[in-house]
């Protein structure tokens, strides 16, 4: 008790044998001021809080704040993962519906408020502890089975030991003790140390033989965890099956299938088809069955006159009454431009060339190598090609169906696409002979300044070219001039 | 203080009484419960149509019920954990659950419009219900197999008899252990509260599908029993709350209950808050997620116009607020501030029942997408008119007892109950 040691004391610590003379001396010491106090029992004894004067504990405050973070961590993460960041359909429901959130943003506020009891309270108490001083008195252990103590902490700011002890003895204690520094040995055990350190060697064993396995070959077959994921059941492309009298595991279109958005006839083909089928009933219904119907398809690729060709304009010599549209079905806007420049730069230009005037590099090649029956491209700039001779369905349906001997491209453009082709051939028809006059004034000096160079650039080579004539002229007259007379 | 032992008064001591005050409005109550709920009943049924007024006392119906049912199912928890904090307020759930006897007298006019009236109230009764709904004959056949009038009568019989033996039982067994004090009693009500539960779980469950959930004959959910029960034990600790300190005010069990008890009932109330939050919107998810058209017309319907306000306004209103009003221990260990709290969960308990029942109302045919006054009007008069009728008879019945079990055996241990 009264050992004078250079040990650290670390408070004084009071046995009190029932819960009242426990109250009396907690209030005691609430009363004479002491903050850092403790009370021990071996069962929860209400009212004590209050007794010590100790205040209500901060825990609900962080368990609100963790569980709010985790609400918010649910939601934000889902509409991140799934709203943004890589938008995923599922099962028809808006990327962001909350609704869907819901539960998990609930479920991480549960994990996140208990988390936030559960280590706050660690934090608040100052866990982990290996020990605690007042461990040092056997008879301390009593606290669990039927002693209560009180104890008040050296570091309290009003703490001397002497009226410490005079409070204590003055409520009754029969057993007041101070509390030392524990004095075992702080160094962690021998054994301990090895056990963790050949635990940790035999951690890395299953690691090594990972990373042994992948340098090395071998000649067994390897693991299937998941045998099914390994080996699928069921077929890739192209396989047969005995499943269908056919023996093709990819299964074709049910017939009479219509893809989405492919209802719109005239759109497919550029025909307006009600009119068509007043002037030639048959020739509609044959196109409509083309479109729709699968059957008509394998039965249209089988004759050599195909479906397809229907829609092409019938044989030379025959007035045109196919009533084409007149007018690009697709909204005109700067994207679809923009798809067509593309779609034209890569299926039309090596024929037509860049500008459309007929002279791609496939021409140029033909033209080199005097290619016998080549017939040259048309050039999109001349008169029967415009949108007064050469309606837009008209195009289309070149575009799609071919024309003498360029190829039909709906096989491998889209119809969309078709038309934004339609719509950029005539923005290059326009472009062709446009005026200044049309050019927005935002942009007119730019684009007089580019012209007025060019303009001096071809001056330049007009000038050039014709110095090099006449000095060519010049030095031919010249040698003329010095041949030797015979 | 826990060392301090509580002095428990006897049992004869005017504490345990119903406060003079209170048995002067007994009268009143009664006659202007009646009138109210009678006008309430006519608004509805001559200025809107008789299956709003229907609607209208349905839903008063329904409130009631949740409370009585609800106090019924407190009683027999707290027999069945054999709770010591909550002997002092047990009383008062007893007498409430008694109310089912008067509740089964008002089922009366709803089994008489299902009975003479075709499709007044449950659409199902129309004999023209499916062809004017082109329903297909064979999913009808099926239905009607479990909605029908004699059926119907029957199951409504049975689910009364249940509760009100199980009311019965229980409220005589604490009324005779005020005079006895036997301990006998406690062991004999306690062993019987497992079963009691059950049964009484069961009879709630699908009274909540017959009376409740047919009004839209085609729509089902599993969890609508539990939905209604949600709400009723949530009201329940309100009323239950809200009651104990109208007595104390009033001077009844001053030194019996306790901040202690509040507190505990705070903490309920704001358990089943959440819970009710929980079982709505599980049953909203999964209607939702499976966006199957006969499983979302119900959600559908109230989500159109003014009830999808009023949709909205429940989540905040019925859930938000009072949950965090509630949420804080300091709130929680003040009686005013709680009895306030449990009062608007009350008022929004019958929203949340208004809610349910008034969007199957139709006029002329239609279902009405909106509000209407007059639906408002007649449910809110209805409602008030059956809760004070009620309440008259529930002072009736507590004027010819006590408002304490007196000599309940855990009456010291919940006078002396701290949570902290």
């Amino acid at each position: 008790m009264s050992e004078t040691t250079d040990k650290k004391v670390h408070g004084i610590a009071a046995e009190y044998t029932s819960v009242d003379t426990l109250m009396d001396a907690c209030r005691r010491v609430r009363d004479a001021g002491y903050t850092k106090t403790d009370a021990f029992a071996p069962f929860a004894v209400h009212g004590i809080d209050k007794a010590l004067g100790i205040k209500p504990t901060k825990l609900p405050w962080i368990v609100l704040a963790c569980g709010l973070t985790g609400t918010l961590t649910g939601l934000c993460m889902q509409i991140w993962m799934n709203g943004i960041d890589y938008p995923y359909i599922i099962s028809g429901k808006p990327y962001i519906s909350l609704p869907a959130f819901i539960p998990v943003a609930f479920e991480l506020t549960i994990l996140f408020a208990s988390f936030g009891a559960f280590f706050g309270m660690w934090a608040l108490n100052g866990l982990p502890k290996f020990s605690n001083p007042v461990f040092t008195d056997p008879r301390f252990d009593r606290v669990t089975d039927d002693r209560f103590f009180v104890y008040v902490d050296a570091s309290d700011a009003r703490y001397d030991r002497a009226g410490v002890e005079k409070l204590f003895s003055e409520t009754g204690s029969e057993y007041i003790t101070t509390v030392m520094e524990d004095d075992s040995p702080k160094k962690v055990p021998k054994f301990i140390i090895t056990s963790w350190m050949v635990m940790v060697a035999l951690s890395i064993i299953p690691l090594l033989i990972v990373l042994k396995m992948r340098v090395t070959n071998s000649s067994s077959p390897r693991f299937h965890i998941f045998y099914d994921m390994d080996f699928s059941p069921s077929k890739d492309a192209q396989q047969n099956t005995t499943l269908f009298a056919d023996a093709r595991a990819m299964r074709p279109d049910v017939p009479g299938t219509v893809a989405r958005g492919q209802m719109d006839l005239n759109y497919q083909t550029g025909i307006d088809i009600d009119a068509l089928a007043k002037i030639d009933g048959p020739r509609a219904a044959m196109l409509v069955r083309a479109l729709d119907d699968a059957e008509a398809k394998a039965d249209s690729a089988a004759k050599s006159d195909g479906a397809p060709k229907a829609a092409a304009s019938p044989a030379p010599g025959v007035m045109d009454t196919t009533p084409w549209l007149g007018e690009n079905p697709s909204e005109l806007t700067a994207a679809l431009l923009e798809k067509g420049q593309q779609q034209f730069g890569i299926y039309c230009s090596v024929c037509h060339g860049m500008n459309g005037g007929g002279n791609g590099l496939v021409n140029r090649r033909a033209q080199k190598i005097l290619a016998g029956t080549w017939v040259p491209p048309s050039s999109l700039h001349q008169d029967s090609l415009y949108a007064g001779k050469y309606p837009d369905g008209k195009l289309f349906n070149t575009i799609s169906n071919g024309i003498r001997k360029m190829p039909g491209y709906a096989s491998q453009i889209k119809v969309e696409d078709r038309w934004a082709i339609v719509a950029y051939v005539r923005a290059l028809q326009k472009s062709q002979n446009a005026s200044i006059d049309l050019v927005p004034a935002s942009k007119k000096k730019a684009i007089e300044k580019q012209q007025a160079a060019v303009q001096q650039k071809l001056k330049e080579q007009a000038e050039a070219e014709k110095k090099a004539a006449e000095e060519s002229a010049a030095k031919a007259a010249k040698a003329e001039s010095d041949k030797p007379s015979a | 203080m826990s060392h301090a032992r509580p002095v428990v008064k006897p049992a004869d001591d005017p504490a345990f009484m119903l406060p003079a005050a209170l048995s002067a409005l007994t009268t009143p109550l009664l006659g202007g419960g009646l009138l109210l709920l009678v006008a309430g009943w006519a608004v509805g049924s001559f200025m809107g149509s008789p299956q709003v007024g229907m609607s209208a006392y349905l839903a008063a119906f329904i409130y009631c019920l949740t409370l009585a049912t609800g106090s019924l199912f407190f009683v027999l928890i707290q027999h069945l954990v054999r709770a010591g904090w909550s002997t002092v307020i047990r009383r008062i759930a007893e007498l409430v659950m008694m109310m089912l006897f008067p509740l089964a007298i008002l089922f009366l006019p709803i089994l008489m419009t299902l009975l003479m009236g075709e499709g007044t109230l449950y659409r199902w009764d129309d004999p023209n219900f499916a062809t004017a709904n082109h329903l297909p004959t064979d999913a009808w056949a099926e239905k009607s197999r479990w909605l029908n009038q004699g059926w119907f009568t029957i199951r409504s019989v049975i689910y009364f008899a249940v509760w009100l033996f199980l009311a019965l039982y229980f409220f005589r067994g604490s009324t005779q252990q005020d005079q006895t004090g036997e301990r006998a009693m406690t062991d004999r009500l306690q062993y019987w509260s497992g079963p009691a539960t059950m049964a009484f779980c069961g009879v709630t469950s699908f009274a909540a599908f017959d009376w409740v959930m047919s009004l839209s004959p085609m729509w089902f959910s599993t969890m609508f029993g539990v939905y209604l029960f949600a709400g009723s034990v949530l009201a329940t600790h309100s009323m239950l709350a809200v009651s104990a300190y109208m007595l104390q005010k009033k001077g009844a069990m001053r030194d019996e209950v306790t901040v202690e008890h509040y507190h505990d009932l705070a903490k309920l109330i704001f358990g089943f808050l959440l819970f009710w939050m929980y079982i709505a919107f599980s049953q909203y998810m999964l209607i939702w997620y499976g966006n199957i058209p006969e499983e979302t017309e119900w959600i559908y319907h109230r989500q159109l116009g003014g009830w999808g306000t009023l949709t909205v306004l429940l989540i905040f209103l019925h859930w938000l607020l009072p949950f965090f009003g509630l949420m804080s221990m300091f709130v929680r260990r003040r009686p005013a501030i709680i009895a306030f709290w449990a009062a608007y969960v009350l008022v929004m308990h019958f929203a949340d029942i208004f809610w349910i029942i008034m969007p199957e109302a139709t006029v002329a045919g239609e279902l009405p997408y909106t509000i209407q006054t007059i639906g408002v009007a007649s449910a809110v008069m209805c409602v008030v008119g059956m809760a004070a009728l009620l309440t008259g008879l529930v002072l009736k019945v507590a004027g010819d007892t006590k408002v304490v079990a007196v000599r309940d055996p855990r009456l010291a241990e919940s006078m002396a109950f701290e949570n902290v």
